[in-house]
């Protein structure tokens, strides 16, 4: 498996600052409703990836303001809970679960992908978008994922993938990190978590130009904030970075789901 | 052997030359290695004809889901009778309400320009409109809207009718929100006390604006403007004054300058958008080749073309109000030097709602940023000012908002059709409308291409006027001039149809010959 090279922050510090970081309106400001690359799009074909059914029960980890959730139980009927490690975020989701009146279908908990507060078996399916890249301890996330699905769930994933030895310097510190690229793996690094976890990888898809897209969208909102005179400070740099990485090849975007097997 | 084309629908069209209603076929081909859209149809006295419709066949077929429902207007004027497009209107097979009514105010003018729809000039044999017909009008729109968008004044030259601000005036005086007033400038460049008139009248100025070379403005305008529309953009600007720039661009005299017209546009403090349109072959015109004409795609890259750094094709999106291959718009936000198109910045999808056919960037681009910039992240959900108020990482999210929409920059592309390329799938669903001194409101491609300018001006003037025929290439042959410097059918029985110039003026409008109805035998 390929090491991370490079000081790298604590680990601690990397969750917290990041579900910070996530929960702030700035984020909000540049990343929109879509946290992840290809947005609701993509999240509809992971859906139909793991072949979502209607009364499924669906754990979504890290689940930010909410979207993927609402879309999953609105779109698919699922019953869905998001966990998330941002307690702004998790209240957010909640207000607005509460004034659109789906809590019946949508709930959202405080928690830690590392630490999933629910027992074991009680989800047939469990989502991750662009998030399994930030944790710090891949492989105790990874049993995680294997912990709470029920035997024979599925388990689908959207990552950014990386060459992580090719990284340029400048976006392996904290910022790189939140923006998800300083710990994220080769797609072979991820395959190997979920089987060392249990979980058998079924569907393997590139998705490259989303996260060009995503940067782009990121870079042009930066330019707009410059327009209305907010200092952006060196994050157009690390925007042009990124988006040579992947025209590179070096950086892209992946969906992955594994089956959890039956007893 | 394989056909050369792709055949993706049927439809009906009108006879360029006798203006029938006639089937219609689009066709796809590949022309140059890329795939065109072509409209064909045949005549049964004048043949076969066809013109490029869209020049990015990928495009065309991509615009479909950007057609959004229509809202039905409050009313409409005209029955069902002998099916479109020859009811006009609007009758209730109409697929749209007006987002915006055209009010011509006369057909005279002080230019002669070589390109004119509206077949105007120096001429004393056409009309104007009293203030209680504008009235009458104006009363037509409002109890077919009730708060109609915009109206629009043109012509002819709208700043030369004397009582073109009485027109204003009545406009103000009834709930439309915004007044727009088409001009070639002569009058704002000449006459200061006329510019701060219409911004005491808070009016936007639709400024006929084509380009910078000598050559451009010789060749569509028949004289050299330059200075002239300098002159009226100072005025403009010294008075507050909010001006979109209308370029018609025609195929290898201003093609090349769609991107300087883009950056003046963007440099100057009064302008805040540029309407792009391609000449449209209705009326008096050059001699077009209709398998060469500029469509809304070829602008398009034209623009990505020539300014690169700011631009590319993906930028602009089709305007869901209308047919969606009518118009496509992008808007920027811009600070002079960076260039951000909006369609960058958001999912578009989300935001379609926003986009009707507005006369200004601002409320779409407010609409688009708060609801990116809101608080709460879930569609759907109202945003609470609270919710904006809170501000983060120095951000300020309603000041950054309001900033923003006040740079703003529209750029609109707008292929009207002509008798060539006119389908009815568009006219159904048009959202441009002429609204005629008899209280009717016609489609205005309706309007320009299948008789109703002829038959208003017509019945207006007492002067008979025969229906115009593009001046294309092929058809040269049976052309002769009309009166006006457009061209007609050199065949009596073209250009002096039954009910031309007889009775109360009013004559058939397109008869049906196409196959609907009719049994085999
Ligand atoms: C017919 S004019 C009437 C108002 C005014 N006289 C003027 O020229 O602005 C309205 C607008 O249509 C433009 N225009 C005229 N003929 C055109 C054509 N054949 N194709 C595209 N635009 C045209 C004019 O340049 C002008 O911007
Ligand atoms: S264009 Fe509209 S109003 Fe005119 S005939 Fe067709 S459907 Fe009726
Ligand atoms: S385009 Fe406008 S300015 Fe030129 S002749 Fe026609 S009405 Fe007059
Ligand atoms: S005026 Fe012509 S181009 Fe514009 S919406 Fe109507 S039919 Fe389409
Ligand atoms: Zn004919």
């Amino acid at each position: 498996m390929t090491q991370r090279t490079g000081p790298t922050p604590p680990p601690e510090e990397v969750k917290s600052c990041c579900a910070a970081a996530y929960s702030s309106d700035a984020a909000t400001a540049i990343l929109g409703g879509h946290y992840h690359p290809g947005g609701t799009a993509l999240t509809r074909r992971l859906a139909d990836r793991l072949a979502l059914r209607a009364g499924e029960r669906v754990l979504d980890v890290a689940a930010g303001p909410g979207t993927t959730a609402f879309l999953l139980a609105d779109e698919y009927g699922a019953s869905v809970d998001g966990v998330d490690l941002g307690a702004a975020t998790v209240a957010k989701a909640r207000a607005s679960a509460e004034a659109t009146g789906t809590c019946d279908s949508v709930r959202f908990h405080l928690g830690d992908a590392e630490r999933l507060p629910f027992d074991d078996a009680g989800f047939d399916v469990l989502v991750c978008e662009c998030a399994f890249c930030t944790f710090p301890d891949k492989a105790t996330a990874a049993r995680e994922f294997a912990r709470v699905p029920r035997p024979g769930g599925r388990v689908g994933i959207t990552d950014i993938t990386l060459q992580p030895e090719r990284l340029d310097g400048r976006l392996r510190g904290l910022t790189g990190w939140i923006a998800c690229l300083a710990d994220a793996r080769p797609v072979d690094d991820y395959r190997e978590l979920l089987a060392d976890a249990g979980l058998h990888a079924r569907v393997v898809e590139r998705h490259d130009g989303a996260l060009a897209t995503m940067i782009d969208q990121i870079e042009a909102r930066l330019r707009a904030f410059r327009i209305a005179h907010v200092d952006v400070g060196t994050a157009l740099e690390l925007t042009a970075l990124a988006r040579d990485a992947v025209a590179r090849g070096d950086a892209g975007y992946v969906l992955l789901t594994a089956d959890k097997p039956a007893p | 052997m394989d056909r050369e084309e792709v055949f993706w629908e049927y439809t009906k069209s009108i006879c360029p030359v006798c203006k029938v209603v006639v089937d219609a076929q689009v066709n796809i081909r590949s022309v140059d290695g890329r795939g065109k859209v072509y409209l064909r149809k045949r005549c049964r006295r004048h043949g076969e004809f066809e013109a490029l419709v869209y020049g990015d066949a990928r495009a065309y077929l991509d615009s479909a889901r950007f057609n959004k429902p229509g809202t039905i207007p409050l009313a409409f004027q005209t029955e069902v009778a002998e099916g479109c497009p020859s009811d006009c209107g609007l009758c209730p097979e109409h697929k749209q309400h007006a987002c915006l009514g055209i009010i011509e105010v006369n057909t005279a003018c002080n230019l002669d320009c070589p390109i004119c729809f509206a077949d105007s000039g120096h001429q004393d044999d056409g009309y104007a409109i009293t203030l209680e017909q504008c009235e009458r009008m104006l009363d037509t729109y409002v109890a077919v809207e009730s708060e109609p968008e915009v109206v629009m004044f043109s012509g002819g030259e709208p700043t030369i009718h004397r009582n073109i601000l009485d027109f204003v005036d009545a406009a103000r005086a009834r709930p439309i929100r915004s007044v727009v007033l088409n001009t070639n400038g002569i009058r704002l460049a000449a006459d200061r006390g006329f510019a701060r008139a219409l911004a005491d009248r808070d009016v936007t100025v639709y400024l006929q604006f084509d380009g910078f070379d000598e050559r451009t403005h010789r060749q569509i305008r028949g004289a050299d403007l330059r200075e002239r529309k300098r002159q009226a953009l100072d005025a403009c600007a010294e008075a507050g004054l909010t001006v979109m720039l209308a370029a018609a661009i025609e195929r290898g005299l201003n093609d090349h300058e769609v991107g300087e017209i883009i950056r003046f546009g963007i440099g100057h403090p009064a302008v805040r958008g540029a309407v792009l349109q391609p000449v449209t072959h209705a009326g008096r015109h050059v001699e077009f080749d209709p398998l060469r004409r500029l469509t809304n795609s070829d602008v398009i890259e034209l623009v990505a073309d020539q300014l690169p750094d700011w631009f590319r094709a993906s930028d602009f999106f089709p305007v869901p109000c209308c047919f969606p291959t009518c118009r496509s718009v992008t808007y920027v936000i811009t600070d002079g030097e960076d260039v951000v198109p909006i369609p960058r910045l958001i999912d578009l999808d989300d935001y379609l709602d926003y986009v009707t056919n507005r006369v200004v960037p601002d409320p779409e681009i407010r609409g688009a940023l708060e609801k990116l910039w809101s608080a709460s992240a879930f569609p759907g959900t109202p945003a609470t000012d609270a919710q904006l108020e809170r501000a983060a990482c120095g951000i300020d999210a309603p000041q950054v908002v309001r900033d923003l929409a006040e740079g703003a920059f529209m750029i609109v592309v707008q292929d009207f059709q002509d008798p060539y390329t006119l389908n009815v799938k568009q006219l159904m669903k048009c959202c441009v409308e002429e609204i005629t001194p008899d209280g009717r409101l016609i489609p205005f491609c309706a309007y320009n291409s299948v008789g109703y300018r002829e038959q208003v001006r017509q019945q207006m003037s007492g002067v008979p006027v025969a229906d115009v025929v593009p001046n294309a290439t092929p058809l040269r042959p049976l052309l002769r001039d009309s009166p006006y410097g457009s061209r007609i059918s050199a065949d009596a029985e073209d250009s002096e149809a039954p009910g031309n110039g007889g009775g109360d003026g009013r004559r058939r409008i397109a008869p049906d010959a196409t196959n609907v109805g009719r049994r085999v035998r």
